[in-house]
């Protein structure tokens, strides 16, 4: 069975602070894995370089043993090329529209009479390759054809692994500091997790065509649905951000289920909960794991750590420093030493 | 449920007002009144270029109110939907939209579909030349927010302004283009005869005053509802819900799976088509492309007050904000002048209504930044959000 997500060798740098240094682990479908550390041990960077949102400075990232960075194609290269013949074309027209305007179109036209289409085009023609003008077309029509290829290709080096590309690839995620859509309503929110999901367009939506209708009745169906197992269902029309504290924690991970994810990256789902609402937060995520979804989480609450982890990774400073089960982090060593500090220190 | 319910009769109420205006307005001008007073209720004619500019403010609150992207050139959309109408309408140039099919139609000869056709195209196309300059736009400056687009989009204002202003073979210069045929009116009736009945006389009576004295308000009144009811489905779709969560959350929206790039690329297409209609319908109603002046950071600002005064991202916000700001330029400052002209007060610089335009625009939105942020009548979420409702504030524990 191949790992949900493998992560190999991951470092991590910002200047010349080493966020995540060579660290590797993987995550088994159906488990729940937790990465603990002391702050600053690098484990929301972590989260960060999995989501796409920090590029990695060097190490591989596999999301069901497949890299989710966009390949490079022809259709990728035609893409670009498309690019640049538009600029160029554009670029001529830029330069040549007073002359064109001439020789095609004021030339041509005599008042209320029907306009000879079929001798603009050739005038065109002749005015852009006779030879007065043919060196500065040629010279535009390379230069910036050049120079949109160039455009479209430095933008899609860059985007080839960022964040909606990996969450379309089935990895969602919560956040440390809650980001919800504060002023749309929590049912929308959902909705909002489920978009890539969905296939009706704008025009769609315009024209109210059934199809559009049935789409977002389905949907808003689900959401319900999903608010209602994160025990929100009464708070679907209110707005996200007048909901209390816990109540936004438990949207923003009815948030991250709507896209129906493989892996689930849970970012300190439990910080500011009192003991009660941890507990009904542990219950949810086994809910979540026994539903066929995956889940990794960072944590601080240890009792809801060692609760609910099948698995744990100690991160210490950038470096992982141990991995296991609970019973096995809870007695080494080095784990206690990052957290009380050496014996005798 | 209830709440919605008590909204649709507001917006059934004034959408039947505004249907019926002119027809009051006769109504008020057979009462015997003051000349004064009826100066003062000549202010349907008034409504069209209204009208239009509520289109305007409508697009801009697509990108400035849904999607929080600051644009401070809506003027230039304006412009690009004007000239764009009225480069392919007027009879000085060969492209003739309207005539050209309807002479291949009724076979050479010039019919009554001219009009309609005319301004049909002539609209569509300007809107569709805006979505694609508007697209254009927003591929460079996709990774910039805030402040920095509003500085892009500023740029572009100016930019196109000089074009229009230099490409003086194409766009006329200084000038503007000129004569831009009009939008259709309503079909000309035969007055009533003296011997028909008092019924019959008033209906007449009415339907001339549609015509004849407020031409093309029943026209630019029905289209710009029918932005309204396109914005309202906009928002309420998909695309809608993906505006605003960019808005709100970038990185949270793209770590949802959502193409930011894409979606504001669609709201700048959206918002700068809507623009641009706008600036057909102006172009159309006024008969000449105006000049390229008209469309200055200006009209941007005005635009964009409208939007905030309003209530950013609330469709009936935007439309009253539009009222206001337009309003009162248009309607307002007018009627004002013509009553003090030829008093004492003239040549006054203070007394001048024009120039107390833009500082009572400027008083306008200081009062309602500090009484009313959240705009006249806002959406109803951020309404949720500024004016939280009473209750023991919940602290994270």
């Amino acid at each position: 069975m191949t790992a949900v997500l493998a992560v190999h060798d991951l470092t991590l740098r910002f200047g010349g602070l080493t966020a995540v240094n060579a660290v590797g682990f993987s995550v088994e479908p159906g488990q729940i894995v937790a990465v603990i550390g002391p702050n600053g041990a690098g484990k929301t960077s972590l989260f960060n370089a999995i989501t796409g949102i920090h590029p990695p400075t060097s190490g591989r990232i596999l999301i069901d043993g497949r890299d989710v960075a966009a390949p490079y194609s022809i259709l990728a290269a035609l893409r670009w090329l498309g690019v640049g013949v538009a600029t160029a074309c554009a670029a001529v027209l830029a330069i040549e529209l007073l002359p064109l305007w001439d020789v095609a179109i004021e030339r041509l036209y005599e008042y209320r009479k029907p306009f000879p289409w079929g001798s603009a085009v050739p005038a065109a023609w002749d005015l852009l390759t006779s030879r007065a003008e043919r060196k500065t077309v040629a010279l535009t029509a390379l230069v910036s054809l050049a120079v949109g290829a160039f455009g479209a290709w430095s933008v899609w080096i860059r985007s080839r692994r960022v964040p909606e590309r990996v969450a379309r690839a089935g990895i969602a995620r919560t956040f440390q500091n809650i980001r919800l859509f504060r002023e749309l309503s929590a049912l929308d929110n959902v909705l909002v997790g489920m978009d890539a999901h969905l296939t009706s367009r704008s025009w769609h939506a315009v024209l109210r065509l059934p199809r559009h209708r049935k789409e977002s009745a389905t949907t808003r169906a689900l959401a319900l649905e999903i608010l209602t197992t994160v025990g929100l269902g009464p708070d679907a029309h209110l707005t996200a951000g007048s909901l209390p504290y816990g109540h936004q924690r438990r949207l923003e991970i009815a948030r991250a289920l709507a896209s129906r994810p493989k892996l689930l990256l849970l970012d300190e789902p439990a910080a500011g909960m009192n003991p009660v609402e941890a507990v009904a937060l542990v219950a949810l995520i086994r809910g979540i794991r026994d539903s066929g979804v995956t889940v990794l989480l960072i944590e601080h609450h240890m009792r809801v750590v060692m609760g609910i982890s099948d698995r744990i990774v100690v991160l210490h400073y950038g470096n992982k420093i141990a991995e296991g089960t609970p019973e096995q982090i809870r007695a080494d060593p080095k784990v206690i030493e990052a957290y009380l500090g050496a014996e005798g220190a | 449920m209830a709440i919605e319910r008590r909204t649709l009769a507001w917006v059934l109420a004034l959408v039947a007002a505004a249907l019926l205006l002119p027809a009051i307005e006769y109504g008020i001008h057979r009462l015997p009144l003051w000349p004064w007073l009826m100066k003062w209720t000549y202010v349907a004619p008034l409504m069209p270029a209204i009208f239009a500019f509520m289109i305007v403010s409508l697009g801009l609150n697509i990108v400035t109110g849904f999607t929080g992207l600051l644009n401070l050139g809506a003027a230039a959309f304006v412009a690009i939907g004007a000239y764009t109408y009225s480069i392919l309408t007027c009879e000085i140039y060969p492209f003739r939209l309207g005539w050209v099919l309807d002479e291949v139609i009724a076979g050479g000869r010039p019919s009554a579909h001219a009009t309609w056709l005319t301004f049909v195209l002539g609209t569509m196309a300007a809107a569709g030349m805006g979505a694609l300059v508007g697209a254009a736009l927003s591929l460079p400056t996709m990774r910039l927010r805030g402040d920095y687009l509003a500085i892009v989009t500023l740029g572009f204002c100016e930019i196109v302004q000089d074009l229009l202003k230099n490409l003086d073979p194409i766009t006329k210069g200084t000038t503007g283009i000129n004569p831009v045929p009009h939008p259709p009116n309503l079909p000309a009736l035969a007055a009533a005869s003296e011997g028909s009945s008092a019924f019959i006389q008033h209906a007449t009576g009415i339907y001339l005053y549609y015509r004849d004295a407020t031409p093309h308000y029943l026209l630019y009144l029905l289209l710009m509802l029918g932005v309204a009811m396109l914005c309202r489905n906009l928002r309420r779709s998909r695309i809608g819900r993906s505006w605003v969560a960019v808005r709100e959350d970038e990185l949270a929206a793209r770590s949802s799976g959502l193409d930011t790039a894409r979606i504001k690329l669609s709201a700048f297409s959206w918002g700068a088509a809507l623009c641009a209609t706008g600036g057909a319908l102006i172009a159309a109603l006024v008969g000449t492309s105006i000049d390229p002046a008209y469309y200055d950071f200006q009209l941007s600002i005005i635009v964009l007050c409208a939007v905030i005064v309003g209530g950013m991202g609330s469709i009936g916000g935007v439309i009253l904000g539009a009222l206001v700001m337009f309003g009162f330029n248009g309607i307002v400052l007018v009627r004002l002048s013509d009553a003090l002209a030829g008093s004492h007060t003239d040549g006054n610089v203070l007394t001048t209504p024009n120039n107390w335009k833009f500082l009572v625009y400027g008083l306008a939105l200081v009062l309602v930044m500090r009484f009313k942020p959240e705009g006249l009548l806002p959406a109803r979420e951020v309404r949720a959000e500024m004016r939280p409702p009473r209750q023991a504030p919940t602290v994270p524990p």
